[in-house]
């Protein structure tokens, strides 16, 4: 039987801002068809994660391998990357007055899947399907990108974009925060139609489990001090809203001791 | 004393003036010699719809002007000066009361090869409701525009001049007065031409009045472009917004300067102003003063900003990994930046005419893509 060549492959990743480490050595790997999610507290390194993979210039990375499908991503730009099939729904999206979400959307399926993917019946179809699906209504077209969107529209908004791109790589950095119950379920019905049952792979940062029930990964890692302390099935997450993140703390300052 | 002798008789103006400060009268006049009044030639005009096609019944372009006594806060230089220039061009676009036009209106202004000016006299009726664009072109070395008049008691017009010259100075005046509940939109997009000077009055002398003046630039290379505009409210309850986008690329200058008068007596003004400046390299300049002269306490509201900035980098980014490269992602920047002002010059019509107009200008233009 032949190996699966990983979708994503995190190998000792050390990385940080200028002459601070944030990450201090991540491996992961996501397989086709995968969901996996990192959770853990503010400044743990989760969004670094994130950016690090969709190539954010901030970010320096002082070692270690960065793999989609074998392919070198740290050697792309973002854009590279976005057309490699690397998707980042934003913790905060940035907003552009006076571009039009509707051009906006075209000219991005353009970039990524060519110019014929955004012209035409089928486009116009997916793009009202999706919409329909994520409760957005017709006008959000001619409103310009994030301007103005409420937390809320803005991370439905970031879920449209991944429905409409198919990418291979879905990473999402805290897109349940700030979402009521409603938004939470609908982003997750959006979530799992674009994962599930496809190849695509998916990287949910969380603080909270409750996307997690209705994502249901596969994987879920406790991300620590730029380093993964835990790792687990659906049951981790469990744990982790009972207990909190202390006893982790704990155990990993007694495995460090020992 | 006729005009010619006005202006012969005027000192040229020094740059302590707010109107002169960054372009002087002697780099935007036809010759540089102040004291003559070079004979120039005239620019030939075209009024349709945007397809071509003739105006409706209402509209019209009769030769000869509208007496018009002028805004007290004129500036004596430019107005006497393109008064005396245009004598063999004065036009009066005529707009019936009532008018009512389906969609926009194109008024096509071909500056010519040689040096040229027009006096433009407005004279729209009461209730009369409009789109128009007033398309400047041409290679003209200098063309003079004064566009002077009145906007008639409850008319909706949305008027817009874009001028795509190319190449030579452009030296336009506005001088327009608005009538009781006159609800207008003043559109400036300016992509053409290698130096502009625009001074653009607007007086509110009646109550209700309504005005949004909204300035789209793009300069590039070594263009210079610098819009005046005074709004001087004159009367109760009147409302004025300013917003004046900018894009400056290679060696290129925009300079925007405003000036808001409130008058005693304009209970109830509503008025600001504010300056965009998107700088796309190390060797482009935005000036932006706005200033502010308030004689009523009690007004709605009275303020002014001014911002500068490079592209973002995190809209870039963002632009970045949704497939765009840094090129299209800074065309696309550029244009929205530009769209937020163009956008709310009129109907969707209209402005799919301007962004039109504006990506053609882009592609010719020299940005400098990659710096910043």
């Amino acid at each position: 039987m032949g190996q699966v060549t990983p979708l994503l492959e995190i190998r000792n990743l050390h990385a940080g801002i200028g002459e601070s480490p944030i990450l201090k050595g991540i491996d992961l790997v996501i397989n086709p068809g995968e969901i996996h999610a990192i959770m853990g507290r503010n400044g743990s390194g989760k969004t670094t994660t994130a950016n690090i993979i969709m190539g954010h210039p901030d970010y320096e990375v002082e070692q270690g391998d960065v793999l989609l499908s074998g392919e070198d991503l740290l050697e792309l730009e973002p854009w590279e990357r976005a057309r490699s099939g690397v998707f980042l729904s934003f913790q905060y999206p940035q907003a552009i007055p006076g571009l039009q979400v509707g051009n906006f959307l075209r000219k991005s399926v353009s970039s990524i899947k060519g110019d014929e993917a955004a012209k035409g019946a089928e486009f116009r179809s997916t793009l009202k399907d999706a919409m329909k699906a994520l409760d957005i209504p017709r006008s959000f077209l001619s409103r310009y990108v994030n301007d103005g969107f409420s937390g809320g529209e803005k991370k439905r908004f970031e879920i449209l974009q991944l429905l409409l791109l198919k990418p291979k790589l879905a990473v999402l950095d805290e897109t349940d925060s700030g979402l009521d119950i409603d938004g939470i379920r609908t982003v997750a019905a959006g979530v799992n139609s674009a994962v599930r049952g496809t190849s695509t792979g998916a990287l949910i940062i969380t603080h909270y489990s409750r996307i997690l029930e209705h994502v249901r990964p596969d994987r879920i890692h406790v991300l620590m001090g730029g380093r993964i302390v835990a790792s687990g099935g659906p049951e981790l997450a469990i744990k982790l809203e009972e207990k909190g993140y202390e006893w982790l703390e704990v155990k990993s300052k007694a495995e460090g001791c020992a | 004393m006729d005009t010619a002798s006005e202006y012969l008789s005027l000192d040229e103006p020094d740059r302590s003036s707010h109107l002169w400060r960054y372009t002087p009268w002697r780099r935007v006049h036809p010759t540089g010699d102040v004291a003559c009044i070079p004979e120039v030639g005239s620019p030939s005009l075209r009024l349709t719809d945007l397809d071509g096609n003739a105006a409706p019944n209402g509209i019209r372009l009769e030769k000869g002007i509208v007496p018009f006594s002028g805004l007290p806060q004129n500036d004596p230089i430019t107005n006497s000066f393109l008064q005396a220039a245009s004598a063999g061009s004065q036009w009066t676009l005529i707009i019936d009361p009532n008018f009512s036009s389906i969609g926009p209106l194109l008024l096509d202004i071909d500056s010519g090869d040689s040096s040229s000016a027009l006096h433009l006299s407005l004279d729209v009726g009461r209730l009369s409701e409009l789109e128009i664009i007033t398309r400047v072109t041409g290679c003209s070395e200098w063309f003079g525009l004064l566009r002077t008049g009145e906007i008639g008691e409850g008319a909706i017009l949305n008027d817009v001049v874009a001028c795509t010259k190319d190449k030579g100075t452009l030296l336009r005046v506005d001088s327009i007065s608005l009538g009781r509940d006159a609800r207008v939109r003043a559109g400036t997009a300016s992509f053409g031409s290698e130096r502009t000077k625009a001074d653009l009055r607007y007086m509110m002398g009646e109550s209700g009045s309504d005005l949004r003046v909204l300035g789209s630039i793009l300069s590039a290379d070594t263009m210079q472009l610098d819009h005046h505009v005074e709004i001087y409210h004159d009367a109760p309850e009147t409302f004025s917004r300013l917003a004046w986008h900018s894009v400056c690329g290679g060696c290129s200058r925009t300079v925007g300067t405003g000036m808001l008068r409130i008058a005693d007596g304009s209970r109830g003004a509503d008025a600001s102003q504010t300056f965009h400046n998107l700088l796309l390299s190390k060797d482009a300049e935005a000036d932006s003063i706005p200033e502010l002269e308030v004689l009523e306490h009690e007004v709605v509201g009275c303020g002014h900003g001014t911002a500068n900035g490079p592209i973002d980098q995190d809209q870039l980014f963002y632009l970045g990994a949704r497939g765009l490269d840094p090129s299209d992602a800074r065309i696309a920047l550029i244009t929205a930046f530009l769209n937020s002002t163009l956008s709310e010059m009129g109907s969707s019509t209209l402005h799919d005419w301007l962004v039109e107009l504006l990506v053609g200008e882009l592609e010719s233009l020299v940005l400098d893509p990659l710096e910043n």
